[in-house]
Formats: C-alpha cells, sequence, structure tokens
C-alpha cells in the first residue's frame, strides 16, 4: 500500500501536450478513477505513473519516493490492461505463477502461492486450463490474480471493462470493488464511463484535454461540479446549463433566462455569492432530476419538444433551440410534444457557473 | 431400441440427419465436381513425375538407349539401383556433407537473422536504408553471387587482402584449392545470402508479438533475457519453425552458387548431394540411378519436415 503524488506533472509528444500541469494526491488504500472523454490525458498519467512513459516535467512520488528513472519493474506496480494481456500460450497456473518465477522464488513457494490466489479468485478449477479461450469475467479476475500475487504496492486498472458488453459490466464492476476491498490496495482506475467510476470509486478525477478538472468523491462531484465541464459530463442526462443574467426582482435576486422567462428567486446563501461574483452573466444549473410538473401559472413555462421514454424513466425536453432543458420524470409523464409545460426546480439544486470563465459559484 | 419406447421423437431425428447427410453428399458431389480440373492439374505436375520417377527408378534407362523412358521395363532391374545407392560411398558421404553444410548453415543463418531481426524491431536513425541494404544478398541472382564469392576468396583476393590488413601478415590461403577452406568458403557464401531471408521472416514473427504481454511481462518484474524466452520465443515458435524448414529444405538443395565456386571439387570436397546427382546424371548419365536417389532423398526429407511440423503441432495443442 503506497500513496502516490503527481507533483506537477506535464507531458509533452512533440508540440502536443497531452497532460498539463496536474497535481494530485492519491492517498494510501484508496480507490481513485480518471475519468474523462478519450484524449483526455488519463491514460497518459496512468502510463507515467507505471513507468511505460517519463514525465516531460514534474515528479511522480510513491510514499514520498521519487520514481523518476525507477524502471517500470521495479516500482512495484500491478497493471491491468484494457485487454488483460494474459499470456495465451501459457496455462492459468502459469500466467498466475509467472511474476513469482521471474523473481526466482523456489517452485514450492511459488506453488502455494498461486494455489492461494487462485482459491481466493475462485481459478483453482481452471488452474491448467490454456488461458487462450477463458471468458472474459475469468481473464479479469486472472489479469487482477497475475498482479495481484506480486503483491504490488499499487494497482492500476486502463479501462479494463471497456470491452465487456453492457449486461455483464455489471457484474464485473461488482465484483471488482469487492475485489479492491479485499486487496485494500491503492488503486488508480482509468475510464471514460461515469457509471463506473461513481460506482467503484472512493474518489474520481475528472479530466479534459490534459487539465484535470475536479477531485472529489462521487457525489461531491456529482453534486457541486467545479466547473461546466464537470457539470455537464457527470450524469446521464447531464446538468442543465442555461445561460442568463442576475436580475433584482422584488421577491429577491433571481436569474433572467431571456425566452424561458425568469428563474424562481435564489436561495439567500447563493444569491449572496452570486452578487460578490461580480458579474451578471452567469449559467443557471440544474439536474434534470431535480425538475418536476409544477401547478399550472406557477414555475417557468416552456414547450415540449421532444418526450424520450426509457422505461423506468422519461426524459423530456423542453424549452427553446437556444435554451435546451431535460428533466427526468416518472414514466408515466402525461407530456407530449408540442404542449406546454410548467416545471419548477427544486431550491437547493440549483448550481450557478460564472458565464466568462466556467468556474462554480460556490455558497460561501 | 428407442425408437420403440418413443418412436414419434427419433422418427423426428431421422429426418433431420437424413436431411443434412443429402445436403452434404449433394455438395460434396458439386464440390468434387468443380475442384476435378485442379486435381487434374495438380496430378499432372506432382504425382504423374513422381510416379514416372518410382518407375524409371527401377530401370538401367539412360537417355542414350535409343528408347523412350516408357519403354524403360526392357531394362528392368528392380531394386537394384536401391541395393547399389545402399553400397555407394560416394552417395553417403555426400549426404553427410549436405548435413554438416546444413548443421552449419541453418542455425548460423537462424541466430545472425534473429539478432538482425532484434535490433531493427526498434526504430534508429537509416533503419530504412539498413533495411533495404540487408534485403540485397537475397536478391542477388546466385550463380553471381557464385561467381562473386569465386572471386572474394582467390589467394590474391579480397578476403585474403582483408585478412593480411588485419592481421599484418601476408595471408594468402588458397580457399578454394583446399578441402576444408573450401567448404567453409562455399558455407560462407550460403549464410551471406540467405540470412536476410531468415532476418526477414523472423522479424516479421517478433513485430507480430503482442506489444502488451511483453509491457505485462515487464511490469511483472522480467528481465529482457526473461521477457524474450518466456515471451517472445514462443509466440514466435510458429513463424520459426516455417524459418527453419524452408531454410532446411532449401539448403539441402544447395547448388548453384556452391557448383560455380567449386564445382563441388577440390576433388569431392564439397560434393553435396545435388553436385552429385547433377554429376551422374549429365556427365555419367545413368538415369535410373539418379531417379532412385532423387526418391530416397526426397522420402527422407519428407519424413524430416512433417516429423518437425508434427511436433510443433503437437507441442501447441499441449
Amino acid at each position: 500500500m503506497t500513496a502516490i503524488h503527481l507533483q506537477n506533472l506535464v507531458k509533452r509528444f512533440g508540440a502536443f501536450t497531452a497532460l498539463k500541469t496536474m497535481d494530485l494526491e492519491i492517498r494510501d488504500g484508496e480507490f481513485m478513477a480518471l475519468l474523462g472523454p478519450s484524449g483526455c490525458g488519463k491514460s497518459t498519467t496512468m502510463n507515467m505513473i507505471a513507468g511505460m512513459e517519463n514525465p516531460s516535467e514534474g515528479r511522480i512520488l510513491f510514499d514520498g519516493k521519487d520514481m523518476n528513472g525507477v524502471a517500470m519493474g521495479r516500482r512495484g506496480v500491478g497493471f491491468v490492461f484494457q485487454n488483460y494481456a494474459i499470456f495465451t500460450h501459457m496455462n492459468v497456473y502459469d500466467n498466475l505463477a509467472y511474476g513469482l518465477r521471474m523473481r526466482r522464488l523456489p517452485e514450492g513457494e511459488v506453488d502455494s502461492r498461486v494455489r492461494k490466489i487462485a482459491d481466493f479468485l475462485q481459478l483453482s478449477p481452471l488452474l491448467k486450463q490454456p488461458s487462450a479461450k477463458l471468458s472474459v469475467n475469468i481473464l479479469q479476475r486472472l489479469a487482477i490474480g497475475r498482479s495481484a500475487i506480486v503483491e504490488p504496492a499499487i494497482f492500476l486498472l486502463d479501462e479494463p471493462l471497456s470491452n465487456v458488453d453492457a449486461a455483464f459490466r455489471a457484474v464485473m464492476r461488482t465484483e471488482l470493488k469487492h475485489l479492491q476491498r479485499q486487496f485494500r490496495q491503492t488503486m488508480v482506475y482509468v475510464t471514460h464511463d461515469q457509471l463506473e467510476a461513481m460506482t467503484m470509486a472512493d474518489r474520481i478525477a475528472v479530466m479534459d484535454h490534459g487539465v484535470l478538472q475536479q477531485v472529489g468523491t462521487p457525489l461531491e462531484v456529482y453534486n457541486n461540479p467545479d466547473n461546466l465541464f464537470v457539470a455537464g459530463f457527470i450524469g446521464a442526462p447531464g446538468m442543465n446549463l442555461l445561460k442568463g443574467e442576475l436580475a433584482d426582482s422584488d421577491r429577491g435576486l433571481v436569474v433572467d433566462l431571456a425566452a424561458l422567462g425568469r428563474s424562481a428567486p435564489l436561495g439567500p446563501a447563493l444569491a449572496a455569492a452570486a452578487r460578490s461574483n461580480g458579474s451578471r452573466d452567469i449559467v443557471y444549473g440544474f439536474r434534470p432530476e431535480r425538475v418536476s410538473l409544477a401547478p399550472s401559472g406557477e414555475g417557468m413555462t416552456m414547450p415540449v419538444v421532444f418526450v424520450e421514454r426509457i422505461g423506468a424513466r422519461t426524459v423530456v425536453h423542453l424549452g427553446t433551440d437556444a435554451q435546451r432543458v431535460k428533466a427526468v420524470f416518472d414514466n408515466d409523464v402525461a407530456l407530449e410534444a408540442g404542449v406546454s409545460a410548467a416545471i419548477a426546480i427544486e431550491p437547493g439544486s440549483v448550481r450557478l457557473f460564472d458565464a466568462a470563465s466556467g468556474h462554480g459559484i460556490r455558497e460561501a | 431400441m428407442t425408437s420403440l419406447a418413443n418412436p414419434e421423437k427419433v422418427s423426428m431425428a431421422d429426418v433431420a440427419l437424413d436431411d443434412s447427410l443429402r445436403a452434404e453428399d449433394g455438395g460434396r458431389r458439386l464440390g468434387f465436381l468443380l475442384t476435378l480440373p485442379a486435381q487434374l492439374l495438380v496430378l499432372f505436375i506432382a504425382v504423374f513425375p513422381l510416379l514416372m520417377q518410382l518407375y524409371i527408378s527401377l530401370t538401367d534407362w539412360s537417355p542414350l538407349d535409343g528408347i523412350g523412358w516408357w519403354q524403360a521395363y526392357e531394362l528392368w532391374n528392380s531394386f537394384a539401383n536401391y541395393t547399389d545407392l545402399m553400397a555407394d560411398s560416394r552417395f553417403w558421404s555426400a549426404l553427410g556433407r549436405t548435413a554438416l553444410v546444413m548443421a552449419i548453415c541453418v542455425p548460423a543463418e537462424f541466430l545472425i537473422g534473429l539478432g538482425l531481426a532484434i535490433l531493427f524491431v526498434d526504430d534508429f536513425v537509416g533503419k530504412r536504408v539498413f533495411y533495404s541494404i540487408m534485403l540485397i544478398p537475397m536478391m542477388v541472382v546466385p550463380a553471381v553471387a557464385g561467381y562473386m564469392f569465386f572471386m572474394l576468396f582467390q589467394s590474391g583476393g579480397p578476403v585474403n587482402d582483408i585478412l593480411s590488413g588485419l592481421t599484418g601478415m601476408n595471408v594468402a590461403i588458397a580457399w578454394l584449392s583446399d578441402p576444408t577452406t573450401a567448404l567453409i568458403a562455399v558455407m560462407i557464401a550460403d549464410i551471406w545470402q540467405w540470412t536476410p531471408l531468415m532476418f526477414l521472416i523472423l522479424l516479421a514473427g517478433l513485430v507480430g508479438v503482442p506489444e502488451d504481454q511483453v509491457r505485462a511481462a515487464t511490469l511483472l518484474g522480467a528481465s529482457w533475457w526473461q521477457r524474450f524466452r518466456t515471451i517472445v520465443l514462443p509466440k514466435m515458435k510458429t513463424i520459426i519453425v516455417i524459418a527453419l524448414a524452408i531454410r532446411v529444405i532449401e539448403n539441402f538443395k544447395i547448388f548453384d552458387t556452391l557448383y560455380i565456386m567449386t564445382g563441388g571439387g577440390p576433388g569431392v570436397a564439397t560434393e553435396t548431394i545435388s553436385v552429385y546427382i547433377y554429376k551422374v546424371t549429365q556427365q555419367d548419365l545413368i538415369w535410373g540411378y539418379v531417379a532412385a536417389i532423387a526418391l530416397v532423398i526426397l522420402v527422407a526429407l519428407s519424413i524430416l519436415v512433417s516429423l518437425a511440423i508434427s511436433r510443433m503441432n503437437a507441442a501447441k495443442g499441449a
């Protein structure tokens, strides 16, 4: 178990900067997810932690020790590849034993440790099987077991579930989280799937275009996004983000949303934060799940554009082309395209962002 | 038995079975008709000459006898050619020499080719140029290569000049006139010409080794040599067997370069099996005997190669 500290990490490939000054501390025993769209620099970060690539600037510390110049075989890092990289010419046993044999441990100890980990991962009946034709969940367990057997301080997982079909992914997620709890190792998990990050990680580091956007627990990131990117990226569908202007009304500070009318008055704390932010141009944000139908005459009235019924829930698209709102209702909601709907936004769920910088405006 | 217990079920199964058989049978007949021209062609290209060879090998026929080969039965000598062959010391020494050349040339070509392939996996400055240069020997016409090495190994030739320069002594080895050095010179020419083929095949195999598995091994603490031994070589096994099989077969038939360099001499010092066959055919004109030799070698080589391949398949299945 080891804490990882990334200090001002920068990675450039020629003229292209893949990672811009990243500072991140991953605690001992923590499950950290690096989340972001493809090309955001998450895999580059992971490869640098593993030692497969060298940082252009900055340092990587394991428990305070600088890893610069330490070969990847000596970092004590277990790596689970996207396609698992199982040695297909060996059977399950030899795959598990590989790391120990490379360390020239006596065959007796190798055998007992292989059997122990095979028991733990329920691979015992498969030990003699060739590994080329195993199913994906067994491959995953084998890949984890093969890394875990040499007791690495750190586990790195590079999108291990991206090759798995959706139904199976849920099973594997549960299994993976369960394994992490048992191993109690520091795990860094790279993914572009927010569901994986939300369900498994202790903390999530959201990245975009080589820039670390926000670090926090899944709920922190979901509830209080630091900026517009995180707000729009996290959640399915993402947060509604409407351009607006602060306006005073007799009921307090409201947001003028142009064609959509005026919002309900902001809470006192949020209003105070908005006033002290200075700029009147802001982005008004709220989660689609925090929207309900308002009695007529109340809330904001807007046209329904499109109704998406996805089984358990119904996603209703409202508003204008410039100011589009998504709202999630129960599946039997009686709305259809063409009608008008009055919606109310749960007061505590409103988030404001500075329109110019994109940063969140937090209550003091 | 079962049909009595549950006639309905079984009869349905029977119908299904009949249908599949009918379909398969019809397909088979059509397939046979469609491949018939190709099969006839193969028959005439491969099987017919083989039978002809077998037939002639059982006679004393020679083109000088004035009768067509199909009339060779008039000179029938049953297995005399084969019994002669067993007692033919020149044949056995040629065979032994061929095996010796093969035992030295093929491993040398393999090791040098593998080493070069490993160098060429990584990028370096001028790789493309070197790559093209590497392939030149293979493209030289063997007869030309033969003359080239004939010149190089003259006692006043460049090889001796270079050796003189290196050692500071006046080296004047008569390479091609001495039985031992002639054999060495012939082998050097073969290694020069055919290492590039080995290099090319092995490089293809090396590039095909999955990189993430090599990386995984590195992360598990394997050293370069451990990775090479446990990951790279096993992954390349098939291609190595193919490369070795090609070179073993080809090297066994070594002829053109060698013949131009030494003509099999001095004496019979570099007389390989092909040279021997050529001499018996062209100089002694005993074709029945040659047919017997060629057939014995064909059978021996076939057994050798199929053994190697079946062992490879067995290892793969395990």
